[in-house]
């Protein structure tokens, strides 16, 4: 048990985890039809059955009724602000089984040439009273006495009056700001703070404006509108709930990262050995010492930065995105991929900061400029 | 279209479950309630509750008891009885009488009530006529005379009314009368039965048996929820202290203590063997106690005990285990945790008495808080405040001797095997051990250790100055050097104990250690240097706090001869590994590789010789280690300590404290316990560079002292309360600075001051056993009288200047007592403070304005009368001038030639009047019996009026030192620059004949002028 506790540490690592998730995400979520393709053959589809559903349900209530067995994880994970996100962890879990599941069904409803489950629902009359009030108001009151039982048990997690001199370590954001606490690792606060909440905002206003695919309207599908189901789930499991639950359970004391096994020893040290670009091409490759014009210093970055940009979009356009493009028409195209470069700009940062120690691309204290 | 069709859900399942999700609902909603209602202190309140009504009901019951037993409330019980049945007897003449009273109240509220009802009417009528009389003269006249009949009715009705209440009043008189002596032997009753009447209403509020049905009701109802917010029977009891804040970081608010909502028997002395929470608290005459000095309404509990004043269960409160069984037993009853977030968690029990710190940290001794003064005395004795700065030690001098000038004193050899282990030389010494500790004491350390105390050995002899050693007269002789040592007052702080033993944890142990212990003497330094220490020791060390005793040539030889037989063998023939240059260069590389390059570094030392490397090294590691923050050392002269500061240590956070890797605890008072217990622990398992690690040094505290230490260092907080800090008047400032002196040198370790000290008393008694041919018990009942004085009322007693003068320069007063007084090198500061810290202690004004009497000749007489032989004899004990008294030396008393410089004249009155008041175990008789004083002078003398003759007593002594204090001895007049020649010759006379030449009236020897500098004279204004 221990080896198997220790080998879940070990994957826990965001260098090892985060590279996993990431190409796993993608056959499970196909956003192209030759992903799709390799999705159906290796039959990941068969997650989202009963069945399927079942049995990870099930392996998935195993690891934590086996982690409650470790005092390490059952501390963590019992702690009252904690357990609204173990509750997250699973209801996340069903509803997007659910989902999906009703996606697939109405895929098959619809490659048999049927009209999709919702269709049937349309025609059928309900009333407002009592079919829909009255199982709210069960709802209600139902929800009510699970808030009071909840509330006997598990008090308030409220605490004395802030003291800098103990302040709490980790010091951590409310779960709902945890992801925004996790992007200031990799990101300098003008950019995680100010700059990329904004986009994100802008980005869901712009999405009824940029998705102009008839299809799967007013059903749940996931064959008709593959590429926006897979953007939209990788945002929010990967980028938002993936990072809440690894700031509430794997970020530790001094925010270092530890495996849900681990203790959290407050004493643990991890090297400070994270670089910038423009070191790691005249330091290390060119052997040379930093220029001093900030310009010719940089300018790795920036040229990477102009070639993500600029550079990118178009070679995309010509290729596997020509179809998107077609759609889409240039401007709307352009915006489009500004803001999804832009948001795979998080995921990429974090991916060469746990895998190459980069701090900035850009870096320029001298004007507070870093990217 | 069928009415079931068109509903999606089958309606009378839906409403099946609707019935359930309301009942689960109403279930929790009830069961919050349960839960929110039940709070740990109500049952607390419950259970004292029924202890209440138990102990009350025993004490009405013993009341009652105690009562009916006494023959006054028998007595009175048989009067009641009797003027009961008189009353009887005349009730049925009283029938009548009540019937008349009956009749006649009736018809006086008839009365009365038709008086009212006129006199409306009458006001009615008397506007109508004003109104008629201005508008309509005619019909006035009408109204007029219906006005005046109504007004004729009323007088009547008057006349009645006043008739009847006359009737009434006598009527009611004569009932009355009868009844007097009934209501005044009622009331006599209740006088009696006061205390049982408290007991009984008591008891009906609180114990259903007793109560009224209303009560019983009101009772039930009052504690229910949500009822309970008006007047209920269970509910928190709070202190809120305005005076008194608690600092939550961002604000101040008042101190709200509620910890009587549970501990509520903690005021009321009934409950001393009650469990907890109900226990009175055990100090109540210092605590809680209305009329102790800390009253619970004005203290609260937490500013003494820390805690969380406002929280009201167990673990909220921040309650703090004082052991780990306690701890256990406490996980398991209330599910105890640490509550971190308090930052003053409640002192655990054994470390209570911190909390007495904050207000008191100007006082020397706190009383009764022994723990914590023991630790304050360790602190100071083990001189923590060279090295860490603490606010209340700033201007204490440093604990170790002068390092000066130390090849006069001892060896290079010797002085290396001592700072590799002190207490191989002297096992109870108070010189810390540096080297071979729990994070040095591996092979490689060890090694360096050898080569680092060689340095600094070469530094210490290489910069210390020369200083002259003056030759000894004769060699001495040890005999009588033992006699000297054992009988002048060595042994108040020194001791010679060569076996090891274990020190007794007690404040008077410490005084007894204020010097070093004199064993090995021999070994360590030489009968020369022994002999100039002892001559003059301020020659020597400047700052050093041992006095001068004012020993001849010859007593000075003879002393040192004595001490310098006490050897250590082997203690300088252990081998000493030689000086490894390689190490050296090591250790110079290490300390010089920190502000200049490596090859720098390398480059300085290779041109640097041997010695020099070692002087270098010395003196870097004489820095590190801190040597000079208790020696004086040349080259470190300025040079800030190397400590932590302390000041407020007991308010650090765990949080603030390095545990390391040691599995323990995480909290303060653990974290010093382990670092006095070993104080290099917490580099164990860390990998460390040899001048990183810890390098406090191992006292090898034992645990009694550890733990009071730590009490202290636990009291150390920042944020005293202000209002509740002793007040800081010019009296308790005198006082204060005083008994600080008193501690610095050690006053107690020969006198009783205060009520503590003496701790030279065992010392004496073995001297009269070896040296006086006394059995152990003789000693015993004259060690009192052969120990220094008790100083208990000196304020009162002796005159400011003269106190002043002798303090500066010891003239003997008791010329029988072997151990003497020593001179001492106080400073005009110094002897300021003592005057005024004795004249504060006992309320006196520093100075009071001395009489010159001028006797009439009659007093004369009566008092040399009084003096003679034939009535009280004075001097069959006092020394009177030159003549000494006839019995033998114990029986001895002051010389009256001091008394008119010496004592206040009111304090001979109240002496002669009652000695034993004034110090308790006097030789002085009662020549006048304190309980029957008017009658118990001679009646021969000044018509026996004992007012009188004891005044004229007290004048005939004070006269005493001019007429009669003819001197044999030449006097000396002497000055502050030269104090210790004053001793040699004439003071100290030679042992077979001591009193004679002895005896020097004050007066003729020290002439004032001149020993008080202008500039020294004490001031009666306060120092700020």
């Amino acid at each position: 048990m221990e080896e198997f506790k220790h080998f879940i540490n070990i994957i826990s690592r965001p260098k090892i985890i985060f590279p996993i998730i990431l190409t796993l995400f993608f056959f499970v979520f196909p956003p192209t039809d030759l992903l799709f393709n390799i999705n159906q053959k290796l039959r990941l589809h068969k997650i989202w059955t009963k069945k399927g559903g079942i049995i990870l349900f099930s392996l998935f209530i195993l690891f934590f009724l086996f982690g409650l067995t470790d005092p390490n994880f059952k501390l963590i994970v019992t702690k009252p602000d904690n357990v609204p996100i173990v509750g997250l962890i699973f209801l996340t879990f069903f509803f997007l089984w659910y989902s999906m599941k009703q996606a697939y069904d109405n895929d098959t409803k619809i490659a048999e040439g049927k009209p999709p489950k919702e269709a049937d629902d349309a025609k059928e009359k309900v009333l407002v009273w009592p079919d829909l009030v009255y199982v709210e108001f069960i709802c209600l009151i139902l929800c009510s006495a699970l808030l009071i039982v909840w509330s006997i048990f598990l008090k308030a997690p409220l605490e004395e009056p802030a003291n800098p001199a103990i302040s709490p370590n980790p010091s951590k954001a409310p779960w709902y700001f945890l992801g925004l606490q996790e992007m200031l690792v990799y990101f300098d606060p003008w950019l995680a703070g100010v700059v990329f909440p904004t986009v994100i905002i802008f980005g869901i206003m712009s999405i009824p404006y940029l998705d102009n695919n008839p299809k799967g309207c007013g059903h749940f599908s996931f064959k008709e509108r593959k590429m926006a189901v897979s953007i939209f789930l990788f945002f929010w499991l990967v980028l938002w709930v993936f990072l809440i639950v690894v700031g509430t359970f794997l970020r530790g004391p001094n925010w270092n990262f530890f495996g849900p096994f681990e203790f959290w020893d407050i004493h643990k040290l991890e090297p400070l050995a994270n670089i910038n670009l423009s070191e790691l091409v005249y330091m290390i490759v060119l052997k040379q010492k930093l220029p001093t014009n900030i310009l010719l210093r940089e300018i790795g970055g920036i040229l990477a930065l102009i070639a993500y940009f600029g550079l990118l979009p178009i070679l995309l356009a010509k290729t596997i995105f020509r179809e998107v493009y077609n759609r889409l028409g240039a401007l709307r195209y352009s915006i489009f991929m500004i803001l999804l470069l832009m948001s795979a700009g998080l995921p990429i940062k974090m991916f060469l900061r746990w895998a190459f120690n980069i701090k900035y691309i850009i870096a320029i204290p001298e004007f507070f400029f870093n990217i | 279209m069928d009415e079931q069709q068109e509903r999606h859900y089958n309606i009378p399942k839906l409403n099946r479950i609707f019935a359930i999700a309301s009942l689960v609902l109403l279930f929790t909603i009830i069961w919050m309630f349960a839960s929110d209602y039940s709070r740990e202190w109500k049952e607390y309140q419950r259970a004292f509750r029924n202890l209440e009504i138990e102990k009350t009901r025993v004490r009405y019951d013993a009341e009652i008891n105690k009562l009916k037993k006494q023959p006054e409330f028998q007595a009175l019980q048989e009067k009641l009885q009797v003027a009961q049945k008189e009353i009887a007897t005349q009730h049925s003449n009283l029938i009548g009488v009540q019937e008349e009273i009956k009749n006649l109240e009736t018809q006086n509220s008839l009365l009365t009530q038709e008086q009212k009802l006129t006199r409306s009417v009458l006001d009615a009528t008397k506007y109508e006529y004003e109104e008629a009389l201005r508008k309509d003269p005619e019909h006035a006249s009408i109204v007029g005379k219906q006005y005046d009949d109504l007004e004729k009715k009323i007088a009547n009705l008057k006349l009645a009314v006043e008739q009847s209440d006359a009737n009434l009043s006598t009527k009611q008189k004569t009932v009355d009368d009868s009844q007097t002596k009934l209501k005044e032997l009622e009331k006599e009753e209740k006088t009696l039965t006061k205390q049982i009447s408290i007991l009984e209403r008591k008891l009906k509020k609180i114990d259903p048996d007793q109560m009224s049905v209303a009560n019983l009701v009101a009772d039930l109802i009052r504690d229910q929820p949500i009822i309970d917010f008006a007047n209920p029977n269970y509910k928190i009891e709070q202190i809120v202290l305005k005076d008194i804040k608690d600092d939550v970081v961002f604000m101040e608010v008042p101190k709200v203590d509620r910890c009587t909502t549970c501990h509520m028997g903690i005021a009321n002395p009934d409950y001393k063997n009650a469990p907890q929470p109900f226990t009175t608290h055990p100090h109540l005459e210092l605590f809680v106690a209305k009329d102790s000095p800390h009253p619970l309404d004005e203290f609260g509990c937490t500013v003494c005990h820390g805690g969380r004043g406002r929280g009201t269960d167990f673990i909220s409160t921040a309650h703090k285990p004082s052991s780990d069984e306690q701890k256990k037993k406490w996980e398991a009853k209330y599910h105890w945790h640490d509550f971190k977030s308090w930052e003053k968690p409640m002192y655990p029990m054994p470390y209570v008495e911190a909390g007495c710190f904050q207000c008191h940290a100007g006082q020397t001794t706190i009383k009764g808080a022994e723990k914590l003064n023991l630790g304050l005395q360790l602190i100071e004795k083990s001189g923590c405040y060279a090295c860490h700065l603490i606010d209340k030690y700033k201007e204490w001098p440093k604990p170790g001797p002068d390092l000066t000038h130390l090849p006069s004193k001892t060896t290079k050899e010797w002085t290396y095997h001592w700072l590799q282990d002190p207490k191989s030389f002297r096992h109870n010494t108070w010189m810390p051990s540096f080297f071979n500790q729990s994070n040095s004491n591996d092979a490689e350390s060890l090694a360096r250790s050898e080569q680092e105390i060689h340095a600094i050995v070469q530094y210490l002899f290489e910069k210390s100055t020369e200083f002259s050693l003056g030759n000894m007269p004769t060699w001495g002789d040890p005999k009588k050097g033992e006699e000297i040592v054992a009988s002048l007052g060595c042994f108040a702080c020194h001791q010679i104990q060569p076996e090891k033993s274990k020190r007794d944890a007690t404040r008077q142990a410490l005084r007894r250690e204020h010097g070093p212990n004199l064993i090995g003497l021999g070994t360590k330094t030489t009968k020369v240097w022994l002999y100039n220490w002892l001559k003059d020791p301020n020659r020597y060390h400047p700052e050093t706090r041992m006095p001068n005793l004012r020993l001849t040539d010859e007593e000075t030889a003879d002393a040192a001869a004595y001490l310098v037989q006490n050897e250590v063998s082997d203690f300088n023939n252990t081998a000493i590994p030689a000086v490894n240059e390689m190490i050296i260069d090591k250790i110079v590389q290490d300390f010089l590789g920190k502000t200049a390059t490596q090859d720098e570094a390398k480059a300085q030392i290779a041109k640097m010789s041997l010695d020099e490397k070692l002087t270098m090294a010395g003196g870097k590691l004489i820095a590190h280690y801190g040597c000079y923050s208790c020696h004086t050392i040349k080259g470190f002269e300025n040079v800030k300590p190397i400590g932590t500061e302390l000041t407020q240590e007991g308010s650090k956070p765990a949080e603030k404290l390095d545990f390391g890797f040691i599995d323990m605890e995480h909290s303060p008072h653990a974290w010093f316990t382990q670092k006095l217990k070993d104080p290099r622990i917490f580099d164990r398992g860390k990998i460390k560079a040899p001048d990183e690690k810890l390098r406090m040094p191992n006292y090898n505290f034992s645990d009694e002292e550890t733990e009071a230490i730590v009490t202290a260092i636990l009291g150390f907080v920042k944020d005293a309360p202000e209002s509740k800090i002793k007040p800081r008047t010019a009296k308790n400032l005198s006082i204060e600075e005083g008994q600080k002196i008193i501690r610095q040198f050690n006053c107690q370790g020969c006198h009783i001051i205060e009520g503590e000290g003496g701790a030279i008393q065992p010392a004496i008694a073995e001297w009269l056993v070896k040296f006086d041919n006394r059995t152990e018990n003789e000693a015993q009942s004259l060690v009192t009288s052969v120990s220094p004085p008790n100083l208990v009322g000196e304020g009162k007693k002796v005159q400011s200047e003269w106190l002043f003068n002798f303090l500066h320069q010891p003239l003997p007063i008791r010329p029988w007592l072997k151990v003497r007084m020593p001179t001492y090198h106080f400073n005009a500061t110094h002897l300021n403070a003592l005057v005024k810290y004795f004249s504060a202690l006992d309320g006196q004004d520093t100075f009071t304005e001395k009489a010159d009497h001028v006797m009439p000749p009659e007093e004369f007489t009566a008092g040399e009368k009084l003096f003679s032989k034939d009535y009280f004899d004075c001097a069959q004990c006092h020394i009177v001038g030159d003549k000494l008294p006839s019995g033998s030396s114990e029986k001895w008393a002051p010389n009256f030639a001091l008394a008119r410089t010496r004592l206040r004249p009111e304090w001979i009155i109240e002496w002669i009047k009652n000695p034993q008041a004034l110090l308790p175990g006097t030789k002085m008789p009662n020549f006048y019996d304190p309980q029957n004083f008017d009658s118990s002078g001679p009646e021969d003398i000044l018509k026996g009026d004992e007012n009188q003759q004891i005044r004229v007593l007290r004048d005939y002594i004070l006269t005493l030192s001019g007429s009669e204090g003819k001197l044999s001895a030449p006097a000396q007049p002497t000055t502050p620059t030269q104090p210790a020649n004053v001793s040699k010759e004439e003071i100290v006379p030679k042992e077979e004949d001591v009193p004679k030449e002895e005896v020097v009236p004050k007066d003729e020897v020290v002439p004032k002028e001149e020993v008080v500098p202008k500039d020294v004279v004490p001031s009666t204004q306060p120092e700020k």
